[in-house]
C-alpha cells in the first residue's frame, strides 16, 4: 500500500499507540476522583499538559481539550461570539478556511452575526489592505487559517495580527493551526486563540485542543461541571497520546521538512511535463502538500483508478467529498481547475520507492482516463 | 568575533580566603544546571565566561543559579589594538538604539599603552560619530558600554541581566526545610538556597486524614525548588499515630504545640541522620497561635539544633510576593488539607506553659512513636522534570 492522504488523517504512530494502550489498561482511575487511582491519573494528565505547554510556550490555564480542530474552531468561534456579541456581531474569515468553519460561520448568521471574507492575492497570502479595509469597530473575531489544507498556503500570522490589531485592537484573532502543527514551526503568541488537532500528527483520532489567550473568554459550547469550558470526562489515554504525538511531531519538524521537500521536488519535476496537468502550488505552499488539477479527469475517477492499484491520494479536501474547492476559485477563479483537483500528502513515513511507483501508477491512469476524458469532451 | 556570556559574581567578591571555593562551588553548579548542552567555561577571580553555539539556553539555564550578580551577553576579540577596537564598536552599534551613554574600561593588562580614560575618550568618539542622536552622560547613562582589555583579548559589551546574587549553593552546607505544602516553606527554603544552603525537605503526612493529593502538592513545590539545585531529597514521615495519639491522650489546647514539638523531634533526628547542620522552617512570627514568640520558643526548647525561620520578620503579602516570583504561589493555594489543618481545636493555646507541655507528653510513649516514624520513613529524590511519566509522554 502507498498512502498519500496524510493531510486528510495519519496513521498513529507505534509508541504513541503504545502510551495509549498503556494508559487505558493501568490509568483507570477518573482524574477528578479524589482516591489515590485518581490523583495517579490526575498526575500524568498534569504532566501530559505541561508538555504540551512547554512545547507551545503557553500556560496551563490556556489549553481546553476537545474533541478535535473541528470542535475547537466551534468552540473559539461560536463560543467567543455568543459571548461578546454586544461588542459588536462582524466575522472576518479568509476564503481559504477549513469547510468546518464556514460551517460555523453560517450557524452564526441565522444568530444575526454578519460574515466578511477577506481577499487573498494570485499567490494565496491574505490581501493585507483588504484586511485592513474589512476589519472594523464592530468586528469581534478574524480567523484565519494558518496552513491552508487543500495547496498548503502558509499565511504570515504575525504581520496579519498587527495589521488587525492596528484596526482594532479588540479584535481577537483566532487560527485554525491543524494543518500547520508540526509541518512548521508555530508561535501561538501570534494568536489569541488556536485550533489544534491529534491525527493529523501521528496521534489517536478524537482529540485535539483549543489555545485560548488567558484574557479571552468564550461560552462553552458542551457544559458542564462549574466553571469548566468543555464539560465531560477527560480521556486521558487520548490527552497523553496526543501530548507524546505533539512532542514527536515537534522535535522532528525540520528533519522531517527536509525529507518531504526532497519528495515534493521528484514529484514536482516529473509531473510539470504533463501539459494539461495544473500544478497548484504558489511561493507560500508547504511541501507537504501537492495539489494538481487534472482538469479533463473527474477527482472521483482517478482517486478509484489508483485505489486499485493500492494507491491512496485526496481529494480537495476529505471534509468536502467531491465539491468544488473553495480555495483553488479564490486562488484561479477557473472552475474547471477547482472541480478537478486531488491532493498528494506526503510525510516523512513516504519513502522516494513509493513515490516512483506513484509516477508509475500515475501516468499508466492517466494516459488512460486522459484519452477518454478527451473524446468525452 | 565570539559571542560569549560573561558572568559577574555575586557577594563572593567580597570573601577573600574563600574566593576560590566559592568560584568553584559556582562553577560546578553551572556545570550541573548546563548538562547536555556544547560549551565551554574559563574563569578567573572576577568574571566567568561561557563559550557556546547555544547562548539563549545557556542563559535561561543561568537564571536560576545562586551566586551570579549579573549575566552579560558579550563579544571577544583576538585583537587589543585600538584601530581594531574602533572597527568592532562601530559593527556593534550599527543597529542598536543608543539614547545617552558613557564608555568604561578598564585594563587588566597594565602595559597597555592607553590608559582605560583615554581607552573610554577615544571610543566614546567613535559612538558618538557613528550613532545618530547618542549622547555622553557620564552620571546617570542610559547605557554603559564596558570595554575590558585583558592580554591578548578585548571584551566589549552593554550591560546585562541581573542574576539571583546570593552564594553558590552548597558552600554553606546543607540545612533540613520544614515543608508544609502552604506559601511560606517553600518561600523559607528558596531564601536559605540563596545563602548558599544546600535544601533536603521534610513532610509530615498523615493518611487517610491527609490525602495523596497533598503529598503529591508538597512534590510539586519540591521540584519547583529543585530548579534551583538540580534535585532535592524530600523526606516524608508518617505522622498518623503520633497526631491520632496526641488527639487521644492530651488536652485539646496543647494539640499544635505538642504536634509541633514531636516534629522538630523528628526533624532534628532526620537532619543529623542527613548531615544537615540546621533546621529551616517558615514560622512567621505571630501569623497563627503556634508561631507567637512563647509558643515557639515553648516548641523549641526539645531540639539543640540551630532553627533559621528566613521569613520570620516578613508580613503575609511579602511572603507571598516572593512566592509568586518564584512560582510557588498557585500550588501552595492548592486547597488539601495538611498536617496541621486536622484536628484543629477550636482554641489553641497562644502562651502555652513548657511544664504543662512536660506533663501532657508523659500521657504517651512519644519516644517509641518517633522511633517508628522515622524507621517508616520514605525517601523520594525529587527532581525539577517530573521523571515519573517518561515513558509514556
Amino acid at each position: 500500500m502507498i498512502y498519500l492522504d496524510y493531510s486528510a488523517t495519519t496513521p498513529v504512530s507505534k509508541e504513541v499507540l503504545d502510551s495509549y494502550i498503556k494508559v487505558t489498561k493501568e490509568y483507570i482511575g477518573n482524574p477528578n476522583s479524589l482516591h489515590s487511582l485518581g490523583e495517579k491519573s490526575h498526575e500524568l494528565m498534569e504532566s501530559a499538559t505541561k508538555q504540551i505547554c512547554d512545547i507551545l510556550d503557553i500556560d496551563e490555564k490556556e489549553i481546553i481539550y476537545t474533541s478535535g480542530s473541528t470542535e475547537a474552531n466551534n468552540l473559539a468561534i461560536i463560543g467567543y461570539a455568543l459571548k461578546n456579541s454586544k461588542r459588536g456581531k462582524n466575522i472576518v474569515v479568509s476564503k481559504l478556511e477549513h469547510p468546518s468553519i464556514y460551517g460555523i460561520c453560517d450557524y452564526l448568521k441565522t444568530f444575526g452575526f454578519t460574515i466578511t471574507y477577506v481577499d487573498n492575492n494570485e499567490e494565496g497570502l491574505i490581501d493585507f489592505e483588504d484586511l485592513k479595509n474589512k476589519v472594523k469597530s464592530d468586528t469581534i473575531l478574524v480567523s484565519i487559517v494558518a496552513v491552508n489544507s487543500e495547496v498548503g498556503i502558509r499565511q504570515p500570522l504575525k504581520t496579519l495580527r498587527q495589521i488587525i490589531k492596528k484596526q482594532n485592537e479588540n479584535t481577537v484573532f483566532h487560527s485554525d493551526m491543524t494543518q500547520a502543527v508540526g509541518k512548521v514551526n508555530i508561535n501561538l503568541h501570534d494568536v489569541d486563540m488556536a485550533s489544534l488537532s491529534s491525527h493529523k500528527i501521528y496521534g489517536p483520532k478524537g482529540i485535539g485542543m483549543l489555545y485560548k489567550n488567558e484574557k479571552i473568554n468564550v461560552e462553552p459550547i458542551i457544559h458542564g461541571a462549574d466553571n469548566s469550558l468543555r464539560g465531560g470526562t477527560p480521556s486521558l489515554p487520548l490527552i497523553v497520546a496526543f501530548s507524546k504525538a505533539l512532542r514527536i511531531a515537534v522535535t522532528n519538524c525540520s528533519k522531517n521538512e527536509s525529507v518531504v521537500k526532497l519528495l515534493n521536488e521528484k514529484l514536482s519535476s516529473t509531473i510539470s511535463k504533463y501539459p494539461k496537468i495544473k500544478i497548484n502550488k504558489t511561493a507560500y505552499s508547504i511541501p507537504h502538500i501537492f495539489n494538481i488539477s487534472l482538469m479533463n479527469i473527474k477527482p472521483e475517477t482517478f482517486i478509484h483508478a489508483l485505489e486499485k492499484r493500492d494507491i491512496y491520494v485526496g481529494s480537495n479536501t476529505a471534509c468536502s467529498k467531491g465539491g468544488i474547492s473553495s480555495t483553488l476559485m479564490a486562488l484561479y477563479s477557473d472552475k474547471t481547475r477547482a472541480l478537478t483537483s486531488i491532493r498528494i500528502c506526503l510525510s516523512h513515513l513516504t519513502s522516494f520507492d513509493d513515490i516512483n511507483k506513484f509516477l508509475y501508477s500515475f501516468d499508466i491512469v492517466y494516459n488512460k482516463l486522459s484519452e477518454l476524458g478527451d473524446k468525452l469532451e | 568575533m565570539n559571542k560569549l556570556i560573561i558572568i559577574k559574581y555575586g557577594e563572593l567578591t567580597t570573601k577573600k580566603g574563600n574566593i576560590k571555593f566559592f568560584i568553584k562551588t559556582l562553577k560546578k553548579n553551572i556545570d550541573c544546571a548546563l548538562e547536555g548542552l556544547d560549551y565551554k567555561i574559563e574563569y578567573d577571580n572576577g568574571r566567568m565566561f561561557i563559550f557556546s553555539n547555544d547562548l539563549d539556553e545557556i542563559e535561561k539555564r543561568l537564571r536560576y543559579i545562586f551566586g551570579i550578580h549579573e549575566i552579560i551577553i558579550g563579544y571577544e576579540y583576538d585583537s587589543i589594538d585600538i584601530e581594531d577596537l574602533k572597527k568592532n564598536l562601530i559593527e556593534l552599534i550599527k543597529n542598536k538604539e543608543l539614547d545617552t551613554f558613557k564608555v568604561e574600561t578598564k585594563r587588566s593588562y597594565k602595559g597597555y599603552p592607553i590608559t582605560s580614560m583615554e581607552v573610554s575618550r577615544i571610543l566614546g568618539g567613535v559612538v558618538l560619530a557613528n550613532a545618530h542622536g547618542a549622547k555622553v552622560d557620564v552620571h546617570n547613562p542610559k547605557t554603559v558600554i564596558d570595554v575590558e582589555i585583558r592580554f591578548n583579548k578585548a571584551y566589549i559589551y552593554f550591560g546585562g541581566e541581573s542574576g539571583l546574587h546570593g552564594y553558590p549553593l552548597g558552600v554553606q552546607g546543607k540545612g533540613l526545610l520544614m515543608l508544609s505544602g502552604g506559601i511560606d516553606s517553600p518561600v523559607s527554603g528558596y531564601l536559605a538556597m540563596k545563602r548558599g544552603i544546600r535544601i533536603e525537605c521534610i513532610y509530615f503526612e498523615s493518611p487517610p486524614h491527609t490525602s495523596d493529593a497533598a503529598k503529591e502538592k508538597v512534590k510539586s513545590l519540591v521540584r519547583i525548588l529543585s530548579k534551583y539545585s538540580g534535585y532535592i531529597k524530600l523526606h516524608v514521615i508518617n505522622f498518623t499515630e503520633i497526631q491520632e495519639e496526641i488527639y487521644k491522650n492530651i488536652s485539646h489546647e496543647y494539640l499544635i504545640t505538642i504536634m509541633r514539638r514531636m516534629m522538630y523531634r523528628i526533624s532534628e533526628r532526620i537532619a543529623h541522620k542527613n548531615n544537615c547542620k540546621i533546621i529551616i522552617n517558615g514560622e512567621s512570627i505571630g501569623q497563627v497561635a503556634s508561631q507567637t514568640l512563647t509558643s515557639m520558643s515553648v516548641i523549641n526548647e526539645t531540639i539543640r539544633m540551630p532553627v533559621i525561620r528566613p521569613v520570620a520578620c516578613l508580613d503575609k503579602l511579602e511572603i507571598i510576593d516572593i512566592a509568586k516570583k518564584i512560582d510557588t504561589y498557585e500550588t501552595s493555594i492548592l486547597p488539601y488539607e495538611d498536617c496541621c489543618t486536622i484536628f484543629v481545636p477550636d482554641h489553641p493555646v497562644i502562651n502555652p506553659e513548657l511544664n504543662k507541655c512536660v506533663e501532657y507528653e508523659k500521657l504517651i510513649d512519644w519516644p517509641l512513636l518517633i522511633d517508628k516514624a522515622i524507621s517508616n520513613e520514605e525517601v523520594i529524590k525529587i527532581t525539577k522534570e517530573n521523571e515519573n511519566f517518561k515513558d509514556l509522554l
